[in-house]
């Protein structure tokens, strides 16, 4: 019973609410990286998600629920599992891989579909920009195609992983976002 | 702005989770995503409890998984039960667990270290088992010994599961060091471990090598781990012959404690070991080993019936080898009322095995007992005691004592309807073991034969007309018109089984002399054209030629007509020495049931069970789709009800329920009938009884005469 009103509590003020965000894009964009450095603020080695990661962060006085789905071709079918209640989506895109651009718009576009989907805010991250090889933000957003999208807050922010560059600016843009959407 | 306004309501009046016209999993599936960390450790809770009340909740599992990724460990573990129950019928969403798994593996929390490692290797999924290498490996190392002690388990277990992954991980070198662990539990798990392997693939590890080398760690194990442990590990030393007597000593003294457990398998399982090192230490029948044993056995006749009954096919083996050790525990072995037949019946065949013939006194309580049980209802129950009368007799084989076992067969004969077949038959046996010169008793048989009116409708089996006409044959002076009876025997020949018909050709061929010359042609030729009985036409074919060179060796047909009979010593089945010794080495096992060499029953497959195991990715991918594309669409129960995998679900249990159900049936031989108890004892000895039907007739028949 006492944890029945200390939920009830939690909701009529809106305490321990946290908030969903999906870390979402092809294997090895760095999303593992991203997340870990946003939670404890270093580079990490990671091997390939085989499942979830998820952490809780709190930003800005926000609780954030942050989940890292793996990226590789066996798991992006189950990302759909955890569209629900989601406020927002971090895409992130290896800029590098200039090979994989189809393949990466196609799999934001498909996602974006979801009609559980259809009120969440999109971050892309045009990420790895420390390296000489990556495609400039702008022309990440040409390859995915962003100029189509329609109702919806969206932005691209480049970015790198490893020395950080843009990973906050870009948190910061989400979550007014995300704080202005849910009051 | 509205937008806002309208979620805040929204929010504030979900507040009771009230049960929905949607309902219950519908709920339960939006309080396991909900905002609040709560309301979701409640929905977890909640579905739980569904689970252990036996609902099908599978359908959350995807929904479930993602709490899985939690710092509570109440929670954690209550995702993990979640897992480890419905892992199977969603093979394909195991794999989102696999991060999680990988990283508890190497949590902070050992508990939370064993119970990844533990449900990791559990999991029948061959996707997750890839990844299992790295968690198994930190996990053997740990620093934690309870870490360890786990961890040794489910190389065991992963070796059930997929037993070339095991050996190319190299765990099973692993495990071999684990037997030097500095902590206890950690060497009896590894040991138990060991020898599970060791039982379903004798070629992979060197157990009895590794017995030898260990010897004191393994008898130490014993008193460290759990009972089915110890089973295993007592399994595993029977299988071990000791070097010398000094060490046989020591295994006997050892698993001696073990001996008063209170679970009958570790009991049965200790009994084997000592067995097994008897004959090295050369224990005489005084020593106190033997009082051990015989406590240990009467202590299972205190369990349920079911185990009674595999207690009794034990001891019926044990007794074999050593027949004085339960000599002075009849009375346990007395039949209750309540008992089920099956333990009955068992109960009277180990009470005559057991009887000490040199102890008239214990005979003859024996004698009291058995005729009670003659004067009981169950049919199968009364010709059982029937025919162990008899057995007594003959083993007592004192002519007093036999002429008493027979007045009480005749009392019953002509006092009880419908057993005049059992009676028979017992007082043949009877008088066979007393030999021709029991004139006295052999009066008393063949004039209560006399008697009988219409013997061809009074006598229903085989082996009783068999036993009749031997009777006749036996002893014609003592009937009016012999020659009457054996021809309305013969009129019905083609009707009779191959025991009468072998019995009633010996019979005239003995008799020729007295009877007329036609009816032995008849016979002869009925015996040699009209039947199928491939024994039956040789002995007639036999017989033929012999009679036809009468008159130059006039002698040879005299002499197999006045041949006297041997008699017999004894009518309890026994095993030959090699079963014997092989059944004794299986104690325990349900060969010591059926009575039949684990190696000839057959193995099943080792990879049978999980049809969803060896899928192709692809496939998985391809019903991970589906899966989540109906949980989309179920929002009840009702809806629920129709949905494949529960049906393909019960579908499984009743064939499973089926299984059982005919296993049980095998065991007890409920559903085929049962073997008639009537026969001979050597009848009733499994190991022949099926292949070698036939030849076991001739051989019963060659007794006889
Ligand atoms: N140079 C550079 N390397 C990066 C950056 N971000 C990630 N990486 C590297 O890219 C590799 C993959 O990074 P992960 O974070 O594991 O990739 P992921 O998206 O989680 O991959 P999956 O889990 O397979 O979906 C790692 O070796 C990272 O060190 C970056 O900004 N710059
Ligand atoms: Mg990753």
């Amino acid at each position: 019973m006492g944890n029945f009103f200390s939920s009830m509590f939690d909701r009529l003020w809106g305490v321990n609410r946290e908030m969903r965000i999906l870390i979402l894009g092809l294997d090895g964009a760095g999303k593992t990286t991203i997340l870990y450095r946003l939670q404890i603020g270093e580079v990490v080695t990671t091997k390939p998600t085989i499942g979830f990661n998820v952490e809780t962060l709190v930003y800005k006085n926000l609780k954030l629920n942050v989940w890292d789905l793996g990226g590789q071709t066996s798991i992006r079918p189950y990302w759909r599992c955890y569209y629900s209640n989601t406020a927002a989506v971090i895409f992130v895109v290896d800029s590098t891989d200039r090979d994989r651009m189809p393949t990466a718009a196609h799999e934001l576009h498909l996602m974006l579909r979801e009609d559980e989907l259809q009120d969440a805010a999109l971050l892309v991250f045009a990420n790895k920009q420390d390296q000489p090889a990556a495609l400039s933000a702008s022309e990440v957003s040409r390859e995915l195609n962003l100029v189509e999208l329609k109702d919806r807050s969206w932005s691209i922010v480049a970015s790198s992983a490893t020395n950080g560059d843009g990973i906050s600016e870009g948190l910061d843009w989400l979550i007014d976002v995300v704080r202005e959407e849910q009051m | 702005m509205e937008k806002m306004l309208k979620k805040f309501i929204q929010n504030a009046t979900r507040v009771a989770p009230k049960i929905s016209k949607k309902g219950e999993l519908f709920e339960l599936r939006n309080g396991l995503v909900s905002q609040y960390p709560q309301t979701r450790k409640d929905a977890i809770k909640k579905t739980i409890q569904q689970m252990t009340l036996g609902k099908d909740v599978s359908s959350l599992f995807p929904d479930i998984l993602k709490n899985i990724a939690t710092s509570d460990v109440e929670q954690k573990k209550l995702v993990y039960l979640y897992v480890m129950n419905y892992a199977e019928t969603h093979p394909e969403l195991c794999i989102l667990a696999v991060n999680t798994f990988v990283s508890d593996a190497q949590d902070t929390n050992p508990l939370i270290r064993c119970m990844a490692i533990r449900t990791m290797s559990m999991i029948r999924v061959d996707k997750i088992l890839e990844y299992v290498e790295i968690p198994l490996r930190k996990t053997l190392q740990d620093d934690n010994p309870y870490v360890r002690k786990t961890a040794v388990i489910c190389v065991a277990k992963l070796f059930a599961l997929n037993k070339e992954l095991c050996q190319e991980l190299g765990v099973l070198e692993d495990l071999i060091s684990a037997l030097e662990d500095s902590n206890p539990m950690v060497v009896a798990n590894a040991i138990a471990a060991l020898s599970d392997i060791y039982e379903a693939d004798e070629s992979v590890v060197p157990l009895p090598k590794l017995i030898q080398s260990h010897v004191s760690q393994f008898l130490l194990a014993l008193n460290e781990c759990t009972e089915w442990a110890r089973i295993i590990i007592l399994g595993a030393l029977a299988e071990y012959t000791a070097k010398d007597s000094l060490e046989a000593q020591e295994i006997i003294d050892r698993v001696t404690p073990h001996l008063q457990h209170v679970n009958a398998a570790v009991v049965l399982a200790s009994i084997k070991v000592v067995i097994k090192n008897l004959p090295q230490v050369q224990a005489n029948t005084e020593s106190p080993i033997f009082s051990k044993l015989s406590s240990a056995l009467v202590s299972l006749m205190s369990t349920p019936p079911e185990m009674q009954y595999v207690a009794l096919r034990n001891i019926r083996i044990v007794l074999e080898k050593y027949p004085h050790i339960l000599s002075r525990e009849l009375r346990i072995f007395y039949v209750k009322f309540n008992d089920p037949l099956y333990v009955k019946l068992e109960k009277i065949d180990t009470l005559v095995r057991l009887v000490d013939p040199s102890n008239l006194k214990q005979c003859t309580l024996l004698l009291a007992e058995l005729k009670e049980y003659a004067m009981e209802f169950e049919p199968e129950f009364v010709s059982r005691a029937i025919l162990a009368l008899s057995q007594l007799g003959v083993k007592y084989s004192e002519p007093k004592f036999i002429t008493k076992v027979l007045e009480i067969i005749i009392e019953l004969c002509n006092t009880r309807d419908s057993f005049q077949d059992d009676c028979l038959v017992a007082m043949c046996n009877l008088l066979r073991h007393a030999g021709p010169d029991q004139e006295g008793m052999v009066t008393q048989v063949c004039s209560l034969a006399e008697a009988w009116s219409s013997v061809e409708n009074l006598l229903q089996t085989d082996y009783a007309k068999c036993n009749y006409i031997w009777l006749l044959g036996q002893f014609p002076q003592k009937f009016n018109n012999v020659e009457r009876k054996l021809q309305a025997s013969i009129d019905s020949f083609t009707q009779e089984e191959s025991l009468t018909q072998m019995s009633l050709l010996i019979s005239v061929v003995k008799l020729h002399s007295i009877l007329p010359g036609s009816m032995l042609q008849n016979l002869l030729e009925l015996a040699t054209t009209s039947t199928d009985e491939v024994d039956v036409r040789d002995m007639a074919i036999m017989y033929w030629r012999c009679l036809s060179v009468e008159s130059s060796h006039d002698g040879l047909i005299n002499e197999l007509c006045n041949s006297s009979l041997p008699e017999i010593a004894t009518t309890l089945d026994t095993f030959s020495p090699e079963l014997l010794e092989t059944l004794l080495r299986e104690l325990s096992l349900l060969s010591s049931v059926y009575f039949k060499p684990v190696s000839t029953m057959t193995k099943p497959k080792s990879s049978s069970g999980n049809h969803l195991k060896g899928k192709q990715l692809d496939e998985l991918q391809f019903m991970a789709q589906d899966e989540i594309l109906k949980n989309m669409n179920e929002d009840n129960l009702l809806d629920f009800d129709n949905d494949w995998p529960a049906a393909s679900n019960s579908n499984y249990k009743s064939e499973a329920q089926g299984s059982t159900v005919d296993y049980l049936n095998d065991i007890f031989g409920l559903s085929s009938p049962a073997p008639p108890v009537e026969n001979s004892m050597a009848d009733l000895s499994l190991n022949k009884k099926d292949e070698k039907q036939k030849s076991s007739n001739t051989q019963d028949l060659l007794d006889l005469f």
